[in-house]
């Protein structure tokens, strides 16, 4: 059983002082095995406080982040799954699930973990599974000033997984659930 | 195979079980009854499972009972692990819609899923980084992936289940042998079953053969399906003989693996599919202490349990209570340990956490282990009156005696190792590495016999007041063994180049000293611990009356007077155990030193010739006991004539003794002796005896300065009780009239025991009305005892120097001397300002 926070757009400082502290306070160490982060951080102090949650960071570069040595994409493999992460502004039309799907062929992943449009969405597409964690701050995007701080975490168990959705509304942390399974013939 | 079992196990339900099952039965029973209770002699994983409880002992239970609570405690465990072993991934009640704001892996809620998920992940990390390091030894067993889940689960599951104690290093070690217990019972079966392969698949199948008839009408179909199992069995049938014939033993087994008695599958007394489950109920017993036993999960818990008087936590209460036996058995031992500071927890903490895991082997410790379960666990009855009986809980059931009687034995065994040695350091290494090659049986024995004195009345109830007496004669028999790393330290350690005259003096009258008792043929404490517990044996069984003592038999009267107002003590007041018991132990350590101090001066006497002077000390005893019989004992008890006639023969080496008492020939006989109950009262006769028989001899040659000296401490306890208050003295002026009385039977020595026992029992009063104070004024008056006999010692030598003619280097010895003197005056005056502050 493996825990992977999925985190990204933050905009520190940019757009955004810091994580909603009722986010702050659930995420602790000890409980997280890996965090993957889409990038837009932006500054190395976000990745320090990431890197106290979890020692096991991937992240991808976004298009404000400061470090620029962070890769466009990156693959990981976790247990079972092959886990790719962009940070999707590459990635046109932005949010685009035709688009993110072919990157993910492309990548040849089980489960696409793309941000920058700061709006959580989860599919499931063609056996594989794409999610956006949207923006961990609620910073705003280029399409809209109305948004949901939210993040994702991924609980991979063997050949399931089973995705918790951590949204921020009206002050509240509202939790969804959403389960996939991998069908083992899918691997070759 | 298997459908014959099916079919032929209901038949015999069919027809009548208990026909069948009975004869069987009974026969197993009468043979356990013959041997009591070893009945599993070689199932030890079931014997353990009687002896805590788990299952119903066999004698007084069928196996179908067996079977039903086997069967029942197993389903409490897996009943237990369903609810307690969390997986987050399932939900429990299958309810698709559990409340995700608390049931989510980051959820703050302590009570969620998760969060019982992520404490035990905690828990089991701690638990497996202790499994891992287990018996590396045994590593293929206990290392393999299989056994080291199944410790995991118990240990998780046994501290998710009692949060109270949650888990301690130690506690693996105690689970380990019982699963391996359980291990190697499963796998006796499965070589048991291979060797009788016949009576576990034929058991049925004979039994069937000769009801051919009725099976016919019984469910048809199913034997044609076995038809061709059946024929295969035809042949074996001949040669089937019944169960009865069997081995016992054999028998038992195939009684206890059978599968389709009570409960099933479920009821199989020896399964390895269910070992999880019986190591838990096992664990479960041991720690919680059913049905009385010692609860060792109280050695874990860093607070006192309820009902503990003295406020400790167990384990240290234990630790304290296995001194005390040991001051009584040994009080030499008792006392070089506590000089040097080796405190019991030191060592007991880890031998009774994990019941002596750590210092034997793992099959030693298995037969340790059969001793300590077996051992009687109910609560001894206690008079309810007696408030100290309880003040070591350890010592209220046999168990728990038996446990610390163990240790004691132990420590007993480095006895020679430890008495050698002048650093604490090494002491508790010793302690702590205990040799490998032990005879284990006979500690075992020797436990066994501590046991019972633990548990003798006067042990555990007027136990304090038995072990200052008996303290007291033990530190005037074993002195000369004491002597010397008395006179040496505390500022010299003996092997350092002697640099003052006295020290060497001492170190040459110890040597001859050990001479001697080396010529006797035998290690010093055994013979004289035997005639202590010989006299003290036979003095029990005349004088532990009081009345016939007083009136019959013609001990001295100090005794009596001193035991009354021993009496009145203990009635009037609830003696706080330990602070009595430090008394007691500081007035032997007193003691000590008295008799220092008169050698020091009987050695005057006889000219400085010390390897006379044991000889010489030999003869005076000889001289002064006889006297004394003359004197003390009635020609009508020949109580007190053994007890001079032992003593003299005894102090005289003579090698003969054997004539006089068997015992002393017989360390191990001796050893039985211990077992007696014993009276507080014998033991004040035996030290009054003993020291009459001493000290008469001594003050034969210097009676001046015994007068002398018995008055500077009379004097000065009298010092100490005016400082302790108004309460006090009271009982001073009765300890003094018993000096008095003393006196007046005229012997000296008695004069000095009884004035500083007196005192000792006033102060006890005074700890009464406050107890701290008292133990630092005890304290201060000790080490100002300690320095006037520094002052003495020292003048005393000035003395010897002056008068005689032929010693060397008198100046700087002389200056030497004076200025420790000096010093020593320093510091008691010091301390007689710090006591007249308080």
């Amino acid at each position: 059983m493996v825990l992977v926070l999925a985190i990204g757009d933050l905009h520190i400082p940019h757009r955004a002082a810091d994580l909603p502290p009722k986010f702050k306070s659930m995420l602790v160490p000890g409980k997280i095995q890996h965090i993957i982060c889409t990038g837009n951080l932006c500054i190395k102090e976000v990745h320090d406080y990431l890197k106290s949650l979890c020692p096991d960071l991937h992240i991808t570069r976004g298009e404000y982040d400061e470090d620029s040595r962070y890769p466009e994409t990156k693959t990981l493999t976790i247990g079972q799954f092959k886990l790719g992460i962009c940070h999707g502004h590459q990635v046109i039309p932005w949010g685009d699930l035709d688009s993110l799907a072919m990157l993910q062929r492309q990548l040849d992943v089980d489960i696409l973990i793309a941000g920058h449009t700061h709006q959580f969405k989860a599919y499931k597409h063609e056996g594989g599974v794409v999610i956006n964690p949207g923006s961990a701050t609620g910073a705003y995007s280029s399409f809209t000033y109305d948004v949901n701080p939210s993040f994702v975490l991924m609980d991979i168990d063997g050949l399931r997984v089973v995705v918790y959705v951590y949204e921020l509304i009206d002050g509240e942390v509202k939790v969804d659930k959403i389960d996939f399974k991998k069908t083992a013939t899918t691997r070759s | 195979m298997w459908v014959i079992y099916f079919f032929c196990s209901n038949q015999l339900i069919f027809m009548s079980p208990a026909a069948i099952e009975r004869p069987m039965l009974e026969s197993a029973c009468s043979k356990s009854s013959d041997e009591s209770r070893r009945s599993f002699a070689n199932l030890r994983g079931v014997q353990w499972r009687t002896d805590l409880g788990i299952l119903p002992p066999l004698s007084s239970s069928t196996i179908d009972d067996l079977r039903k609570v086997t069967a029942d405690s197993r389903r409490r465990y897996a009943c237990l692990r369903r609810h307690l072993l969390v997986d987050p991934h399932l939900p429990k009640d299958g309810s698709n819609s559990p409340n995700l704001a608390i049931d989510n892996p980051l959820s703050q809620n302590p009570d969620s899923t998760w969060g019982r998920f992520f404490r035990n992940a905690e828990l089991e990390k701690t638990v497996d980084q202790d499994l891992s390091r287990l018996y590396p030894e045994h590593g293929n067993y206990f290392q393999s992936t299989g056994c080291q889940g199944m410790l995991r689960r118990i240990l998780l599951l046994w501290c998710l289940r009692h949060p109270e104690y949650g888990y301690r290093q130690g506690m693996h070690e105690l689970l380990a042998p019982l699963l391996y217990v359980l291990h190697v019972d499963v796998e006796r079966l499965s070589e048991v079953r291979k060797e009788y392969e016949d009576h576990f698949t034929d058991k049925f199948d004979g039994l069937s053969f000769q009801e051919n008839d009725l099976r016919y009408n019984f469910d048809f179909k199913k034997y044609l399906d076995s038809m061709e199992d059946e024929i295969g069995s035809h042949g074996n049938a001949t040669k089937v003989r019944s169960l009865d014939e069997l081995d016992p033993e054999i028998q038992t087994i195939v009684l206890l693996s059978d599968a389709y008695g009570a409960e099933g599958e479920l009821g199989i007394v020896l399964s390895e599919k269910f070992m999880e489950h019986d190591a838990y109920c096992m664990f479960d017993a041991l720690m919680n202490g059913a049905h009385g036993a010692v609860a060792m999960a109280d050695f874990f818990s860093p607070s006192p349990v309820g009902g503990s008087h003295s406020g400790l936590p167990p384990v240290i209460e234990a630790s304290a209570a296995l001194y005390h036996l040991l001051s009584v058995v040994d009080s030499s031992l008792h006392s070089h340990l506590v000089e040097l500071g080796v405190e019991p927890q030191y060592f007991a903490l880890r031998w009774l956490r994990v019941l002596f895991g750590r210092e034997f082997s793992l099959e030693n410790l298995l037969l340790i282990w059969d001793e300590i379960f077996a051992a009687d666990k109910n609560k001894l009855e206690k008079g309810a009156g007696d408030d100290t009986g309880s003040t070591f809980g350890i010592f209220s059931s046999p168990q728990g005696a038996l446990i610390s009687a163990f240790a004691v034995s132990m420590i007993l065994y480095l006895r020679s190792s430890l008495l050698s040695t002048e650093n604490a350091t090494i002491c508790l290494q010793r302690l702590l590495k205990f040799p490998e090659n032990i005879d284990l049986r006979k500690l075992i024995g020797k436990a066994k016999s501590l046991q019972a004195l633990a548990l003798g009345p006067s042990i555990s109830s007027s136990s304090p007041r038995c072990g200052g007496a008996y303290n007291h004669s033990k530190s005037m028999v074993v002195r000369s063994h004491t002597l010397p790393s008395d006179s040496i330290s505390p500022k010299t350690p003996l092997n350092m180049v002697p640099d003052s005259y006295w020290e060497e003096k001492w170190r040459v009258l110890h040597k001859a000293a050990e001479q001697r008792n080396g010529s006797s043929g035998k290690q010093n404490p055994t013979p004289k611990k035997g005639w202590t517990e010989k006299v003290r044996l036979s003095l029990s069984r005349t004088a532990s009356d009081p009345s016939p003592a007083k009136a019959g038999c013609g001990n001295d009267h100090k005794p009596s007077v001193r035991r009354r107002l021993l009496e009145d003590l203990s009635q009037e007041l609830g003696l706080d155990e330990d602070t009595e018991k430090a008394g007691c132990d500081e007035v032997s350590g007193q003691k000590d030193h008295i008799c220092k101090v008169v050698e020091v001066e009987n050695q005057d006497g006889v000219n400085n010739d010390f390897t006379c002077v044991a000889e010489e000390r030999c003869l005076s005893g000889i001289a002064g006991s006889e006297e004394n019989s003359s004197l003390f004992s009635d020609p009508s008890s020949p109580l007190s004539g053994a007890n001079n006639h032992e003593n003299d023969s005894e102090k005289s080496s003579v090698a003969s003794n054997s004539s006089i008492d068997e015992t002393d020939d017989h360390p191990e006989a001796n050893h039985e002796d211990t077992t007696l109950p014993v009276s507080h009262l014998p033991n004040n006769a035996t030290l009054n005896s003993g020291d009459n028989n001493e000290a008469t001899g001594k003050s034969l040659a210097v009676p001046k300065e015994r007068k002398l000296l018995s008055g500077k401490f009379q004097w000065f306890w009298k010092f100490g009780r005016s400082n302790d208050g108004e309460e006090t003295s009271e009982k001073g002026n009765g300890a003094l009239d018993v000096t008095k009385s003393a006196n007046d039977a005229g012997s000296q020595s008695s004069t000095v025991c009884s004035s500083v026992d007196g005192s000792c029992y006033s102060s006890t009063t005074g700890d009464l009305v406050d107890q701290n104070m008292m133990g630092s004024l005890r304290n201060l008056g000790h080490s100002m005892l300690e320095h006037i006999q520094v002052i003495e010692s020292v003048f005393q030598q000035d003395r010897v120097q002056v008068g005689s003619s032929d010693n060397f280097s008198k100046n700087v010895l002389v200056g030497k001397g004076q200025v420790t003197a000096m010093t020593a005056l320093k510091e008691l005056r010091k301390i007689s300002n710090l006591l007249s502050e308080m």
